[in-house]
């Protein structure tokens, strides 16, 4: 082979996991990262605008320690100090809210939308660039703050036509803290967490020990809110397990309070991806759709400051939202009234200038792709059949 | 943008039946007797190996049954394609989904993944000494990371099948494989030299649609879990 036959010489090829937006998604895209933001500016999360690049020493401090393995570095050339690209947006929003913000008034409510890169796609999930548009509550420790986070979470889907929704709510810590107060280290303890994490509960009876049965009692409860949260009433739980899944009750109850028809789905041994988490977490599904929306949880914000967020992420969101119809495009011929050109515009048109005359227009504006084409100071909608 | 393909998204809400992954072979003789206590009764044809078909209908007009390579079992699960399947432990350990869920042992095809070499060769050095060793099987990843916790480098080389000539052939000193009697190795010249992990069919599920639709997949664990007691 020559260095001619290398597919890399294609000029469209993009790297792994990147890809190029065209009309009229780039614009349905941009749509609705501001619908989701305006949802959470209305809820007052003010907005925040960190830097792609950090030192990576802050970058990866704290909870961004979880992204460390996905995150790509490069060298300042200035400082001489390397750098990391973020992989997640959270991370720079506790900084921000630990520093630059440490004397603002909590609680803290803030928003964010941006690009992330990560180092790895999965086949599964092969994107390698990652939208994500997100809020931070950032100071109260309550089910208030937990539940906030999920009902501005809804309102915000349903902004861009989400309205069926199950949230997935899990303790990362419950399982740890059943697995600390039996004294499980060691091997036994990789071997059980990684039973817990698949729900395979051959290994988690065959590692379980003593924890056996309360283990996959808990297990087999993941589902409908109501029925995990009976199950995790029944199970013999230590004192550290029992607060945690009172806080679930609680965190429920506030949901419910204001948003009685959310579907809230439980799952009480789930800590998968949740590594920062410290407290109830959130994972947003549409039903029929294979892939998550958004997800988020509690954390430590800095060195000791509690917080919760929820990240939603738009490529997703878009995937799953039914679609928008795109803006309607009106060819105005050469010599029309601009000031009725004006006035379309005004009405939503996205006007599309003739820079030449033509002997048959509305061919012309067939060939552009235009809806409508101005005659006589009219819209008049293209058959776009032929 | 991606190219678009068939997306349940499309589909306000999934109406569709659920789709049971099968395994092609020896496992899905041995299932037979577990899907008919559990409830699940497929087209006659579905066991009929020669069968062109691919896709049946059960009795259960909400669950449909598709029979694939073993290995793409996990495949079509972990992707959410089915939402269930049976599946070896060996493909489960070779794939590592994160997206499928194991939560029953169904206690059929028992077998093991082994580590095998020639007789002659057997016992001939000591292993600890190894950097590398070239490694014939068509489970790569479980025979890097077996060989890579005792601190030696698998070269791995990739067959589909009849690994057992591979030693014999100079392409590898050792072969990674499935084992049930060990008649194939002894009739090929080869010895069991050690037993990676003991395998057995499990009951598997797709993680999204175990949050998604938990009453119709928790009503299927649970039919399962019953037909093993």
């Amino acid at each position: 082979m020559t260095d001619d036959d290398l597919p890399g010489n294609n000029p469209a090829l993009l790297p792994a996991g990147l890809r190029d937006l065209l009309p009229p998604e780039a614009e349905t895209e941009a749509g609705a990262v501001e619908s989701l933001m305006d949802v959470f500016a209305a809820h007052g999360y003010q907005r925040v605008k960190p830097p792609l690049l950090e030192f990576e020493d802050n970058l990866l401090a704290g909870s961004g320690a979880a992204v460390a393995e996905q995150t790509f570095r490069l060298m300042d050339p200035d400082s001489q100090r390397m750098m990391g690209l973020r992989a997640d947006t959270t991370p720079q929003v506790a900084r921000i809210a630990t520093t630059r913000l440490a004397n603002a008034p909590r609680p803290l409510r803030l928003s964010y939308a941006g690009q992330c890169l990560r180092v790895r796609g999965s086949q599964l999930d092969p994107d390698r660039q990652v939208a994500q548009a997100g809020i931070e509550l950032i100071g109260p420790d309550a089910p208030a703050a937990d539940a906030e986070i999920v009902l501005v979470g809804a309102e915000a889907l349903a902004s861009v036509g989400l309205d069926r929704l199950s949230f997935d709510l899990t303790i990362p810590t419950l399982a740890q803290a059943l697995l600390d107060d039996a004294g499980i280290v060691g091997a036994q303890r990789q071997a059980l967490s990684r039973g817990l994490d698949r729900k395979d509960v051959a290994a988690v009876v065959r590692h379980g020990g003593k924890l056996a049965d309360v283990l996959t009692d808990l297990l087999r409860a993941a589902g409908p809110a109501d029925r995990a949260l009976a199950a995790l009433r029944e199970a013999a739980l230590p004192e550290a397990a029992r607060a945690l899944a009172g806080r679930l009750a609680e965190t429920v109850a506030a949901i419910r309070a204001r948003a009685p028809a959310l579907r809230l789905t439980i799952d009480p041994v789930e800590f998968r991806g949740f590594r920062y988490h410290t407290g109830i977490c959130v994972t947003v599904y549409a039903p029929g759709r294979r892939e998550e929306l958004g997800r988020g949880g509690r954390y430590v914000c800095g060195e000791t400051e509690p917080a919760t967020g929820l990240t939603l992420f738009p490529d997703a969101v878009l995937r799953a939202a039914p679609p928008r119809a795109p803006r309607a495009r009106l060819f105005v011929p050469l010599g029309a009234d601009p000031a009725r050109a004006a006035a379309l515009r005004g009405e939503g048109f996205a006007t599309v200038a003739a820079l030449d005359a033509f002997e048959d227009t509305s061919a012309e504006a067939r060939r552009l792709r235009c809806t409508h084409v101005l005659l006589d100071g009219e819209a008049v909608a293209l058959n776009t059949d032929g | 943008m991606t190219a678009p393909y068939k997306a349940a998204a499309l589909e306000p809400e999934t109406t569709g039946p659920l789709i049971m992954a099968l395994p092609k072979g020896r496992i899905l003789g041995e299932c037979g007797e577990l899907l008919d206590r559990a409830g699940v009764h497929p087209a006659a044809d579905y066991a009929d190996e020669s069968s062109r078909r691919l896709r049946f209908p059960t009795d259960d007009p909400d669950l449909d049954v598709v029979r694939v390579r073993p290995f793409d079992v996990a495949t079509f699960v972990a992707f959410g394609a089915a939402e269930i399947g049976i599946c070896g432990a060996d493909v489960l350990m070779e794939f590592d989904y994160p997206e499928i869920y194991a939560p029953l042992d169904l206690g059929i095809g028992v077998c093991r993944i082994s580590v095998a070499e020639p007789q002659e060769t057997a016992g001939s050095d000591d292993p600890t000494r190894w950097s590398r060793v070239r490694v014939a099987t068509k489970y790569p990843t479980i025979a890097r990371r077996h060989f890579a916790a005792r601190g030696v480098h698998a070269d791995v080389v990739s067959l589909n099948g009849a690994m057992e000539l591979a030693p014999g052939l100079g392409l590898s000193r050792l072969i990674v494989d499935l084992v049930q009697s060990g008649a194939t190795l002894k009739a090929n010249g080869l010895v069991e030299t050690e037993v990676i992990a003991n395998i057995t069919s499990r009951f598997i599920v797709n993680r999204t649609a175990l949050k998604t639709r938990p009453e119709a997949i928790g009503g299927w664990i649970n039919r399962f879990r019953t037909a093993l007691s």
